[in-house]
């Protein structure tokens, strides 16, 4: 009759048994109409084409006293339909059964008017079973059929017996048929034949229908309520991965500080020393501890570039993440780079445009990044020029660190960036994580870092060179 | 300023106070010290000192909060302070302090270990004395 979808698209806010309810009742609002309209249709074809001769008038009465009763129902399934969710399935079952009583008293009534036994719309009660067997508790339907067949009795009864006049259909039934007690008990026995034959079966389909629909529904539920769960599951165990993430952090950060805090103060009595805060040292003596401070420096390092790893990688950058600009964050790191430089005869010259768009990313990681890239060019060029220079393409701003250095050898070039790589021309300096770092620094900001050595413009030293997205291009990419 | 500047070093490492006090006076500043933040606070409002070094991470009270109460204190507010730490400047370390809602001048944070010239130089400055 109607798919459960419309139903859904008819009444948001019911229940699919509610809204089904609710339309089944409104159709037969419908459907009374249209019996109205057939009724008066056929008593017009009856009377003015057949020729069959009765009184028209009661009738035409009736017809208004169902119209009646009709807008009366139309506006009870609007009050019901605007009631508390939880009322509406009893109070509209409450009012089909009336309805349907109803509507058997009227075509009782009409047939009472239109011959009695003699019409052949006896058999229309049909209508009136699979109407109720559709909206109505399959018990109900049973009584319905009764109540129809006690109705028909008593009218032919009543009629049989003289007690209510009878109308007779002239020119269409024999004017004694109903005295024809064998011809009504037939009648009536169809009738029952057909009213609870057709009880049986329309409840039993619309029986089978109502419970598909319930079917359909509690998967619906269950289906739901699974899905519930499972995202319940998921957002506990993202809690507990964000949690167990803190605790790791702040285990790394309490990890740095008791491994670096020993080593600090080691390395302040060693400064002292060598420093001749402590008294005279020997050149002996000073050699030594010079060389012990260099190799606490070196540990120091290494604990903050390995403890740096996880945090990076942990995805911590994204928690620091800010509009920033670049310039200034070259203007910060290259201020103490310059003098390093400069006092070991190289030259630093920075390229930058005047007008550079802001980036979102961690100021203090690219400033370690460029840090890096520019302490390896002054480390591994031993004369001539450093160059920064920084470029805004449509999607990236590109920023390039040159040196006119040793380069790097070709079989060193594809391990750049891996952990603890340390380039094969040069003495062992650093952790050798320096450029794993600035990758995983780069690629938490969505961008790209490569080298090229030795630097294809000037055909000598190498060529370091990062990307950065700008802002609005492209979304960041959780890690 | 007439005479030598004091200066209160706070810090929980018995071994980092000495050799900074070694370096301080020498040059020759009056180096007063405290061992936690609380005492730290209370030296601070006892000697008045032209100057304190403040740990980051102390037990009991860091240094966050301590300095954050010498700002809030009219008598002591006025006092430069460094802060060191031993967490590296570079990368998330720094933004400890940002995160915490408290913001310092690149002069006013020192990481250990620190140079002894660096160190002087830093203090000078928040002194504001450096010549130039």
């Amino acid at each position: 009759m109607i798919s459960e979808s419309s139903i859904e698209s008819v009444a948001p806010g019911y229940s699919p048994e509610e809204a089904a309810l609710l339309m089944r009742l409104r159709v037969f609002v419908t459907m009374r109409w249209i019996a109205i309209l057939g009724m008066l249709v056929a008593t017009l074809v009856a009377s003015q084409v057949l020729d069959i001769s009765f009184p028209t008038l009661p009738v035409y009465l009736i017809c208004p006293v169902i119209a009646l009763y009709n807008v009366v129902f139309y506006f009870q399934l609007r009050a019901i339909a605007g009631g508390e969710p939880g009322t509406i399935v009893h109070k509209a079952r409450m009012y089909g059964n009336v309805h349907i009583f109803l509507d058997l008293i009227a075509l009782t009534v009409l047939l009472h008017f239109t011959g009695g036994i003699e019409n052949p719309l006896v058999f229309f009660y049909v209508f009136h079973i699979v109407l109720a067997s559709i909206a109505l508790h399959f018990r109900v339907v049973y009584v319905v059929a009764t109540g129809a067949l006690m109705m028909v009795g008593l009218l032919v009864g009543l009629e049989y017996a003289k007690v209510i006049p009878h109308v007779n259909l002239e020119g269409f039934a024999a004017p004694t048929l109903y005295q024809d007690g064998v011809y009504i008990l037939a009648v009536l026995l169809a009738l029952a034949a057909i009213l609870y034959g057709t009880t049986y079966m329309a409840t039993a389909i619309s029986g089978e229908l109502r419970k598909r629909q319930r079917q359909v529904v509690q998967l619906g539920e269950e289906l739901l309520a699974e899905k519930k769960d499972e995202l319940e599951q998921v957002s506990r165990e993202k809690a507990e991965l964000t949690e167990e993430k803190d605790r790791f952090l702040q285990f790394l950060s309490i990890a740095a500080h008791d491994l670096k805090a020993p080593l600090t103060a080691i390395q302040g009595f060693l400064w002292v020393m060598v420093g001749g805060y402590a008294g005279e040292l020997t050149d002996k003596q000073k050699n030594m501890l010079e060389r012990s401070s260099k190799r606490i420096t070196e540990l120091l390092n290494l604990i903050s570039d390995l403890l740096d790893i996880p945090r990076i990688e942990t995805g911590q950058i994204l928690t620091e993440m800010k509009d920033v600009s670049l310039k200034q964050i070259l203007r910060n790191c290259l201020q103490e780079q310059r003098k390093v430089a400069k006092e070991k005869g190289l030259k630093l010259t920075v390229e930058i445009p005047e007008q550079l768009q802001r980036i979102r990313g961690s100021g203090p990681r690219l400033q370690q990044v460029i840090t890096n890239l520019v302490d390896n060019a002054i480390q591994y060029t031993p004369e001539g020029t450093i160059t920064v220079s920084v470029k805004e393409r449509r999607d990236d701003i590109q920023v390039e660190i040159r040196d006119t250095g040793i380069g790097i050898p070709e079989e060193d070039m594809p391990h750049l960036f891996d952990d603890f790589f340390r380039a094969s021309n040069v003495e062992v300096k650093g952790t050798g994580l320096g450029l794993s770092i600035s990758k995983r620094i780069i690629e938490a900001h969505n961008g790209e870092i490569w080298c090229e050595s030795p630097c294809p413009e000037t055909s000598q030293g190498s060529r370091f060179t990062f990307t950065l997205p700008k802002m609005r291009k492209r979304s960041r990419r959780q890690r | 300023m007439e005479g030598k500047a004091k200066i209160l070093i706070v810090d929980d490492d018995a071994d980092f106070i000495e050799s900074t006090r070694i370096i301080l006076e020498a040059k020759p500043y009056d180096v007063i010290i405290a061992n936690q933040g609380d005492e730290g606070l209370q030296k601070a409002r006892d000697e008045n000192p032209d100057l304190i070094i403040l740990d980051v991470i102390m037990p009991v009270k860091d240094g966050f909060t301590a300095a954050e109460q010498l700002k809030k204190d009219p008598k002591l507010s006025k006092i430069p302070v460094i802060m060191l730490t031993a967490f590296s400047a570079k990368g998330g370390e720094t933004s400890i302090p940002r995160s915490r809602g408290y913001t310092l001048d690149t002069e006013d944070y020192l990481e250990k270990p620190v140079q002894p010239q660096n160190l002087l130089v830093a203090v000078e400055k928040a002194l504001g004395r450096t010549s130039s």
